[in-house]
């Protein structure tokens, strides 16, 4: 049985169509990697899997429960095998880098004040920030901020790790970086993961399978090697990084032929 | 035309009943939620802090200035008829009726509503309130619970610290300036007064910072649209507070009055 199952999942808001009829199976262990232009509903898919947002129609099951159909304390024992990593990290910006990474320790777990000491250093080590637990976030760059945002979401020792474009807006360097933390962590901890990212390099090295929403649909969903040489046009455009083809719905503007520099 | 009135109304009583019912839900959840584990005395410490210690000049400074004012016309008032004795007398019971638990509800919900409001607000907008939810942490639990408590133990507090004051700038005024027996205004201020009457500005100052708080938690927690959002919450959450406390000022004197 699939560990997360979205099924026939539509949303949108108001008379804008976010996702229709998406279906996505994630296998136990498995890492699912979910491309996807700018708001094409790659947010709204992560917000529905945590229950964060209600499905119009259709639902997603993780181990079988169906999150639309929980009770709020059901909702949050589902939620404490699940770590969220947010696009913009959404750090507790009133408490230190230590305080946000204990946060899940301190409320659902009996740990003693040495036990939440060790545990977050070990994340926090996972993820390469070791020695920044007493800063606060606004000390922090991007690449950090996120990095610590790991660290909070693997505390609990969760499942399931949704990561939302974890590399968006850092430079090549530190989106390997990032890549390799991501990497590590399904090693170490075996977890099932969904990630979604623009950045087709870290992708392939994360990927057991790729999907594409394009348009509210999932147009693809296979292994890398197939992804590469699916012949759809939208996926070939997508790989290519083309400004032609049929992605976008206005036509872009036409390409410049640079003039020759004279000598 | 006439259809399109009736639309105009029927939609903003629709409306406004979704926002009154959305306002209810919360805050009956907020109720609920007090009883619930765990029990985060750290966090509720933290608020009587912010909410409470750091309140006290405002309370202080506008208590004195407005019991002051309001001696100044009772004098001039009642020289007229040459009963400059009941002054002091109308001076207690305007403090301790009214200006003590209204004055003190105006001015904390400006400084503590408004900052709920602004901090719930910017928690929303940079997804710190989902990163709760997504950490298991009921938003309602673990954010409104303790301003609530806070807030529900600090408007009664100040508002007796108010009636203290109350007392001194009505003295200040009428002893210092117009020249009373300070034994005489003692006696006097307390005259129309009985217990029941501390006990009336008491039930005002905790329905008030229950307003107070539960209107600054919710404008917050219903925050959308970034820094505009951010910007609009506390400025509503004061109106919205304020409107409250006087129109249940209103509706609570009369019931406890009789
Ligand atoms: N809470 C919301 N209310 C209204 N529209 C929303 C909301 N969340 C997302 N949307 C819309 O859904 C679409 C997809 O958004 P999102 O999932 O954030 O895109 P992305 O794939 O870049 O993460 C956008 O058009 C956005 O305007
Ligand atoms: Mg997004």
């Amino acid at each position: 049985m699939a560990v997360i199952d979205v099924v026939n999942l539509s949303k949108a808001f108001g008379s804008n169509v976010v996702l229709a009829n998406v279906n996505l199976q994630v296998e136990d262990g498995e890492s699912l990697v979910v491309l996807g232009g700018s708001g094409t509903g790659k947010t709204v898919l992560l917000r529905n899997i945590m229950g964060l947002l209600t499905p119009d129609s259709g639902h997603v099951a993780i181990e079988g429960k169906i999150i639309a159909q929980l009770g709020r304390d059901e909702l949050f024992q589902v939620r404490q095998s699940i770590g969220m990593c947010f696009q913009m990290a959404a750090l507790f910006d009133s408490m230190t880098v230590f305080e946000n990474v204990a946060f899940g320790l301190r409320r659902h777990q009996k740990m003693t004040e040495a036990q939440i000491q060790a545990r977050v250093e070990e994340c926090l080590s996972l993820v390469g920030m070791k020695g920044t637990d007493k800063l606060k976030p606004s000390e922090l760059s991007g690449g950090m901020k996120r990095r610590v945002g790991f660290a909070r979401a693997i505390a609990l020792k969760p499942k399931i790790l949704l990561f939302d474009e974890p590399t968006t807006g850092l430079d090549p360097v530190m989106t390997d970086v990032i890549g390799r933390v991501i990497l590590d962590l399904k090693d170490e901890l075996g977890v099932t993961t969904i990630t979604i990212t623009h950045d087709l390099k870290s992708a392939f090295e994360i990927a057991d399978r790729i999907a594409l929403l394009f348009r509210g649909e999932c147009i693809a969903c296979e292994k890398p090697a197939d992804f590469k040489v699916n012949p759809h046009p939208v996926v070939q455009q997508f790989l290519r990084g083309d400004a032609d083809g049929p992605f976008l719905l206005d036509p872009p503007p036409p390409k410049r032929i640079p003039k020759e520099a004279h000598a | 035309m006439v259809l399109t009135v009736f639309d105009k109304v029927g939609a903003s009583v629709l409306m406004a009943t979704d926002t009154f019912g959305d306002f209810a839900v919360l805050a009956g959840r907020a109720f609920a939620a007090i009883f619930k584990r765990p029990f985060d005395g750290k966090n509720l410490l933290n608020q009587f802090q912010s909410v409470g210690v750091n309140s006290i000049p405002v309370v202080v400074l506008t208590s004195l200035a407005v019991s002051m004012v309001f001696a100044v016309q009772l004098a001039f008032g009642f020289r007229q008829f040459q009963a400059e004795g009941l002054a002091s007398q109308v001076e207690g019971l305007a403090v301790m009726r009214e200006l003590a638990p209204v004055i003190t509800g105006l001015m904390l919900s400006g400084r503590i509503g408004s900052a709920m409001a602004a901090e719930l607000g910017t928690m929303q907008v940079t997804e710190q309130i989902d990163a709760l939810e997504c950490l298991a942490t009921d938003p309602i639990h673990y954010l409104f619970v303790p301003r609530l408590l806070a807030s529900m133990l600090v408007v009664p507090l100040l508002t007796v610290v108010s009636v203290y004051i109350g007392f001194w700038g009505g003295y200040l005024i009428l002893v210092g300036v117009e020249g009373q027996s300070a034994y005489v205004y003692g006696n006097e201020f307390y005259k129309l007064l009985a217990f029941k009457d501390l006990r009336i500005a008491i039930y005002k100052a905790l329905v008030f910072g229950t307003i107070i708080a539960l209107v600054g938690c919710w404008k917050g927690y219903r925050t959308q649209g970034g820094a505009e959002g951010v910007g609009n919450a506390p400025t509503s959450s004061v109106v919205t507070s304020s409107l409250w406390i006087l129109i249940s000022d209103f509706f609570l004197t009369k019931l406890l009055l009789v």
